[in-house]
């Protein structure tokens, strides 16, 4: 998860990386209170990129054309996220601008430190002038010499810029981190450097053990809970179309997702596409009447595809809840009068069970234990009505 | 990798509730394990097993052990695994998964300075059907037999063995290299290892698009000589973030748009020219390995 420029900006403080005078400011009537001299900069403090071109960011030169400012940028969606917060910053001139970044490289499993010559907005030059050292072992700021001879740089610049990565390299580890980022880091002309804009994303799987981090994405206008170690919830494929008509129900990610492949080259219409809790299985069966639950109450449903992937004692206790979760509702069905209840294709690959479909005569349920046939019916039966009493 | 069906095996973490079911169900396979680790339940006993405190005053009864299995909370696998290498362990299997990316990166740089190999984060492990099962994977779906499947998945994984078996392919072994990120032996080094196995005639290898096979059938074409069939499970799904290299992840995060040497499309495309069968579907593998046995 990426903090705000302004959290950044504080850890980077915290750990020695120089950074402007700067105030936060919640609304626009703060702006009077600013302590900072003008000309002042105002940045949106939102995490999507490309604010600079959009107007989040603005230079003022005295209070009445600050307040102006800060109104504008408060009522200013950059790629449909406003802020809460806006950073006052003191104006800096920088006669050069420095891209550094310090990033795991997850094919080399390595940290990696990179650097471009040509920091800034340009995105595409700094790509072009990007130099990478690879950290193989433990850290030492030579790494952070290399980087910085390869960036081309040269005299005090070389000794200024290594001990930026270094400060970056330890903020990294210490906070367990995905990404840090500066661009641009100002070089003045007297040869002085600053970070002048800063980003951080904060690995998922660590933040637990960062009280400190924790409390700084709690802050964030969409604040998750981060992921618990175990998947133990049911969960939902990052994905789905509202016009589809059938919804799958899977005991595995890869599962569901070779699932979906089949329904699409079938050209099914998958609405939705849920997983029980990978890690413990024996919350299963709970959670898949759950999931049923919660596919039935999607608007286009017309079939719902259980494709479960499980050794003989798993299938049974799934078909047992299968079993009893329809009973309730045939029961349901005859005290309420009409409800619709979709066709149901049960898949219990490798219990070799037999579902007794003939408990239910009144229900559309099939199982079918070949996974390509289920998908077959699973799509026939989803173009088909659902049965109505 | 040592992989002997009388292999000493130790379990870390043997009381956490997942460790327990599957040392039972390993015990139950034949699986060799002498004994489990669980800081502060030392002197009692699970399944009939004997739990130590220390890997050190477990190996001192039970001598030299080739395999241990990690259990523990994902905070401390990185201290579960130093510990072991330091008693001599040189075969870990991961299965815990979620774990901090930087504790991997500090393990394998341990790892590969003391020649230990490394299967994981979150593996399901390795079975060789009706010899050994070290880790979490269904016995059931698998019989005897000649074919490698080397998994970088989840379950589905599990799904190909099904097929194959249902197929009257039998498997020499099943490996999963785990789901997370950043992981130990990768997929070369297991087509390494599959390719001296005595036992193993043809290999199946089972991924998802963004699984970091670039390259990989150039791999297989100059170092791989038995038959490779491969599948790719989610071309269909949006991936959820790019992991891969670090050129590849700024450029991401600065978007511009990335040089798609690495999609899947390229990687099919990739495989088609190299020759390398790639299967449409789980149900089409058996048909693809019994095809290329015959060449």
């Amino acid at each position: 998860m990426d903090l705000l420029e302004y959290q950044a900006k504080e850890l980077f403080r915290e750990i020695g990386i120089p950074v402007l005078p700067s105030q936060r400011i919640e609304n626009p009537r703060e702006i009077k209170g600013l302590l900072l001299p003008y000309p002042v900069v105002l940045k949106s403090q939102v995490r999507v990129g490309g604010r600079g071109r959009s107007g989040g960011v603005r230079f003022v030169e005295n209070t009445i054309d600050a307040i102006a400012a800060a109104r504008t940028i408060f009522n200013l969606s950059i790629l449909g996220e406003y802020p809460k917060v806006l950073l006052a910053e003191a104006k800096y001139d920088a006669e050069r601008e420095l891209y550094l970044a310090v990033v795991l490289d997850y094919t080399a499993k390595r940290p990696v430190l990179l650097g471009s010559g040509r920091g800034g907005m340009d995105a595409e030059a700094v790509m072009q002038h990007m130099q990478q050292v690879v950290v193989n072992q433990e850290f030492s700021p030579f790494y952070g010499r290399h980087l910085a001879i390869a960036m081309g740089l040269q005299g005090q610049l070389i000794e200024s810029v290594s001990t930026i990565v270094e400060k970056m390299y330890q903020l990294f580890v210490q906070k367990d981190l995905d990404l840090v980022e500066i661009n641009p880091l100002g070089v003045s002309s007297d040869g002085k450097v600053m970070a002048l804009d800063g980003k951080i994303a904060v690995n998922d799987d660590a933040i637990e053990r960062h009280r400190d981090l924790e409390l700084l994405v709690s802050k964030l206008a969409d604040a998750k809970k981060p992921p618990s170690s175990l998947k133990t919830e049911l969960r939902r494929l990052n994905w789905s179309t509202k016009e589809g008509n059938l919804g799958i129900i899977c005991n595995d990610t890869s599962l569901a997702m070779a699932t979906l492949d089949l329904v699409s080259e079938a050209k099914g219409k998958p609405c939705e596409c849920l997983i029980l809790g990978e890690d413990i299985p024996t919350l299963h069966p709970q959670q898949l009447e759950s999931a049923l639950e919660q596919l039935t109450q999607s608007k286009n449903l017309k079939a719902i595809l259980v494709n479960i992937l499980g050794n003989a004692a798993y299938c049974e206790e799934i078909a047992t809840v299968m079993g009893s979760y329809l009973q309730e509702r045939v029961e349901k069905k005859t005290a309420i009068g009409a409800m619709k209840i979709p066709h149901i294709i049960l898949r219990l690959g490798g219990g070799n069970l037999d579902f007794d479909v003939d408990r239910f005569p009144d229900l559309s349920i099939h199982a079918i234990d070949n996974l390509d046939n289920a998908i077959e019916r699973a799509i026939a039966l989803a173009k088909l009505p659902a049965k109505t009493s | 990798m040592k992989l002997k069906p009388d292999s000493k095996v130790l379990i870390q973490g043997i009381t956490e509730p997942l460790a327990s079911i599957y040392t039972a169900r390993m015990k139950a396979y034949g699986t060799n394990i002498v004994a489990g680790v669980s800081p502060g339940e030392g002197g009692q006993q699970i399944h009939d097993l004997p739990i130590f405190d220390l890997v050190e005053q477990a190996l001192a009864v039970t001598g030299p052990v080739d395999t241990t299995i990690i259990f523990v909370k994902p905070y401390w696998v990185l201290d579960a695994a130093l510990e072991a290498i330091a008693a001599g362990i040189r075969q870990i299997i991961l299965v815990t998964g979620n774990i901090p990316p930087l504790d991997i990166v500090c393990l394998l740089r341990t790892a590969e300075a003391t020649d230990t190999l490394i299967l994981g984060p979150s593996s399901s492990g390795i079975i060789v059907p009706g010899s050994i099962l070290l880790g979490t994977q269904e016995s059931e779906f698998y019989t005897p037999g000649e074919i490698g499947i080397i998994g970088q998945t989840g379950a589905i994984a599990q799904e190909v063995a099904w097929e194959l078996t249902q197929a009257g392919l039998g498997q020499s072994i099943s490996v999963n290299l785990g789901k997370d990120a950043i992981f130990g032996s990768d997929v070369r080094q297991w087509l390494q290892i599959l390719e001296e196995d005595d036992n193993t005639k043809a290999i199946v290898l089972v991924g998802q698009p963004d699984c970091g096979w670039e390259r990989l059938a150039e791999y297989i074409v100059s170092a791989i000589d038995k038959p490779v069939v491969a599948y790719l499970a989610g071309i269909h799904s949006p991936p959820d973030k790019r992991l891969g290299h670090a050129y590849t992840m700024i450029a991401y995060y600065l978007s511009i748009p990335v040089d798609d040497a690495d999609t899947y499309q390229h990687q099919i495309a990739s495989f088609k020219q190299a020759k390398i069968a790639i299967a449409k579907r789980p149900s089409q593998i058996p048909e693809l390995v019994a095809k290329a046995l015959k060449k």
